[in-house]
């Protein structure tokens, strides 16, 4: 059919055109970057205002390279923003905090946590909007760390101890996510989709003896565990990803002998998913 | 079957049968279309459904037995045979009527469990998912209370806590039973939402004391049905919020005197739930939100598990997760648009020839669009499948100053003002998206709109005050 194969020409034509499209920028911004260009630039003989045009462009390519650095390697970066609220206190300024989220080798989307300043007279930071999920209690973080100002003096804020604690729950319940994550994979289990989510459908042959391991609370401190002849249990998880508790349940009561098979003296989760592991492998 | 009905706390067993004459069944089995009806029949039939779901089928052993000439809708020798002819019946075209004949006169006439009206009532839930009226409450941690203190002072939100609520269905439905009176019953069936990341609990209540059939076909039969409601519970994952629909009459007659049943049943649920939450030394209340929706999407994008909570309208661009912003990635940002224009260069070659009035209005048109980005960013798009229906507000601020611009709020603090009680409603398929369309289209000033318009509080009832909805200024956490 020559219709279809002018239609899949031009689908390919144009995959081709934005791969093309996406290392010209690559490219335009790896020049802009490197500090020869800026040198190039300034000495060459081109019109001024090019040549102006040019030195904006390689200035904001070069502040932009900065912030990246800056937010790769410390995980944790402020920026300014607007409310575009015109009825927006304090004029609309706006403090940003970026936590950077790093998993399976690759960065996530940061979360943004956004202040204002609504009490008068006073420099206070107060949460006005955020993206982090619920399964963190940043309410009560907020609250700790800071607290409104009542009346003189009242409650002394501390942005940095605030920030460094949200950052710890964060990239905390992201290793919890991971962990369960790596025992499904240990198991032998089909992926699972999103955070606290529903898992997807199972392969119906699965090689081991568990038949499903799934986060069993929002924060991802609960392991639920099934295993292929019926037998259910929990696994405790504490903060750090340590094993807590592991309780199984089988027909005749609680079944102490799986547990030890499960965990065979692991004390912390990782150390059961590479049991899991080995044991496949055996 | 029990002989003698005694009163008891119990539950309503899911496999207790209501007579298919019972007019609350035809009513169920009513509002579904045929698809429906035979896609959760061939749902009853299945195996594992037997149990609760079994259907009538010829049990002599003679083939001359008892074959009633009458009957139009003789009783199937074997599940397998009804299975057939389910499928069969799928297969084919025919009316409602013909299926619901089928269920309440053959191949169920021994009744309907209330597992089956349960599944009947969901599925109904599933084809209309805008058929409730749902309210998103915040589950919040209390304060252990002080054993020390002598008064019954009530317990205060912890607002320092770090515990997130956790929640167990079955724990969780143990303990609502003992919160539900006894001269009450209940029955309880648990759905997982199909495609949503939700777990839907339909609550049937019957004003009965017995949990056996004859608290349903007593000869009071028709009013205990009369006053009989269903409730949903809504438990999205991972969040702590819970969604409870209004409560729904399964009768039309008693809609007079419904209005402040339902009310009394409403507040006995919202009392009940949290104490079926809490845990010991762990208590947790309810509190409202202010969102009442029909949309599920919507519910669960302001209350559910993802990033969106807390950033709506404008803010959502920190939340939209299908934007890559790694920091390994050096290219610059292109600003918003300019892949638009700049892609086709024959609309920039169209453009030379247009006029001076026509550039300039090309020009407002984008930058009308460029505004309601900035106010907007990514949601209140009209198929984005968000929508409120209906957003109630109260404005609490003095009526500005004529001659001037729009006054903030603080500035009518001299002396007298007058504040007119401004009360208006918005009312549409999804209101936030009709207000982006005005923006577009330059209806609306996008720069001067107050931001509650946009939506970003995520509250579809809320008072304004100094130009910024609820909260003591700006809305915070």
């Amino acid at each position: 059919m020559p219709s279809l194969t002018l239609d899949d020409e031009i689908l390919n034509l144009q995959s081709q055109i934005n791969t093309l499209k996406s290392q010209l920028q690559i490219q335009t911004s790896n020049l802009l970057g490197s500090p020869s260009t800026e040198q190039l630039i300034t000495s060459s003989t081109t019109p001024a205002a090019q040549k102006q045009n040019l030195l904006s462009r390689s200035a904001s390519q070069h502040a932009h390279n900065q912030q990246c650095l800056y937010r790769a390697c410390a995980g944790l970066t402020a920026f300014r923003a607007r409310d575009p609220d015109p009825n927006a206190v304090d004029n609309g300024a706006i403090l940003g905090l970026r936590v950077e989220i790093a998993s399976r080798a690759k960065f996530l989307r940061p979360y943004y946590v956004l202040f204002n300043r609504p009490f008068p007279g006073s420099n206070a930071l107060r949460v006005h909007r955020h993206t982090i999920p619920p399964s963190i209690a940043l309410v009560g973080l907020a609250n700790r760390y800071l607290p409104f100002p009542k009346g003189e003096g009242g409650g002394k804020q501390d942005l940095a101890r605030f920030a460094r604690a949200l950052r710890r729950e964060v990239v905390r319940y992201h290793h919890r996510l991971g962990v369960v994550a790596d025992l499904r994979k240990a198991a032998g289990l089909g992926k699972k989709r999103g955070n606290g989510g529903e898992e997807e459908e199972e392969g119906v042959e699965r090689e081991g003896k568990l038949a499903s391991i799934t986060a069993a609370d929002a924060e991802a401190k609960q392991i639920t565990i099934e295993w292929a002849d019926g037998r259910a249990g929990r696994l405790v998880m504490g903060d750090d990803g340590e094993v807590v508790k592991v309780v199984a349940v089988g027909d005749n009561g609680r079944d102490r002998d799986v547990v030890r098979e499960l965990l065979g003296g692991a004390t912390r989760v990782e150390d059961v998913a590479k049991r899991l592991v080995s044991a496949r492998g055996d | 079957m029990s002989r003698i009905s005694v009163p008891t706390t119990g539950r309503l067993p899911s496999s207790l049968r209501v007579d298919p004459s019972n007019p609350a069944v035809s009513k169920i089995l009513n509002r579904l279309s045929r698809a429906s009806l035979l896609s959760i029949a061939v749902d009853w039939l299945d195996e594992n459904n037997q149990s609760l779901a079994s259907p009538y089928l010829h049990h002599s052993e003679s083939e001359y037995d008892s074959e009633d000439e009458d009957d139009f809708n003789p009783p199937a020798r074997s599940l397998s045979a009804l299975q057939e002819l389910y499928a069969d019946l799928q297969s084919r075209k025919g009316s409602k009527r013909e299926v619901i004949d089928r269920i309440t006169e053959g191949d169920w006439r021994h009744g309907l469990s209330l597992y089956q009206l349960a599944m009947a009532d969901l599925q109904y839930l599933y084809d209309h998912p805008l058929s409730q009226r749902w309210t998103a409450y915040r589950i919040a941690p209390l304060k252990p209370p002080n054993p020390d203190a002598e008064d019954d002072s009530p317990p205060v939100e912890d607002k320092q806590s770090l515990v997130i609520p956790r929640f167990h269905p079955s724990t969780f439905l143990n303990a609502l039973q003992s919160q539900v009176p006894p001269d009450v019953k209940a029955h309880y069936s648990f759905d997982r939402h199909r495609i949503l990341p939700l777990l839907i609990l339909r609550i049937f209540i019957l004003d009965s004391p017995y949990n056996t059939s004859l608290g349903l076909r007593s000869s009071a039969a028709a009013t205990t049905f009369d006053t009989s409601r269903t409730v949903y519970i809504a438990f999205p994952d991972a969040s702590p919020h819970v969604f409870i629909s209004k409560p729904q009459s399964l009768s039309t007659s008693a809609a007079s005197t419904a209005g402040g049943e339902s009310k009394s049943l409403r507040t006995l649920i919202v009392e009940g739930v949290p104490k079926a939450l809490s845990r010991p030394r762990q208590r947790v209340t309810l509190k409202a939100t202010g969102l009442v929706t029909r949309n599920f999407n919507e519910l669960l994008d302001r209350r559910g598990s993802q990033r969106t909570n807390f950033a709506g309208g404008g803010w959502s661009i920190y939340a939209n997760e299908k934007v890559k912003e790694s920091p390994l990635d050096t290219t610059l940002p292109t600003p918003p648009l300019s892949e638009e224009d700049g892609d086709v260069g024959e609309a920039k070659r169209r453009k030379r020839v247009l006029s001076v009035i026509e550039r300039k209005e090309e020009r407002e048109r984008k930058r009308a669009r460029l505004v309601a980005k900035a106010r907007f960013g990514e949601s209140g798009r009209v198929d984005d499948g968000k929508g409120l229906e209906r957003v109630d507000i109260v404005v609490e601020d003095p009526f500005p100053d004529i001659g001037g611009t729009v006054e903030d709020g603080e500035a009518g603090d001299a002396g007298e003002t007058w504040k007119p009680y401004v009360r208006f409603t918005l009312h549409g398929s999804h209101v936030f998206a009709g207000i982006r369309q005005l923006v577009e289209h330059g209806i609306i000033d996008g720069e001067r709109m107050p931001g509650w318009l946009t939506g970003d509080e995520g509250v579809s009832v809320g008072a304004v005050s100094c130009g910024r909805i609820r909260g003591y200024k700006g809305s915070g956490v």
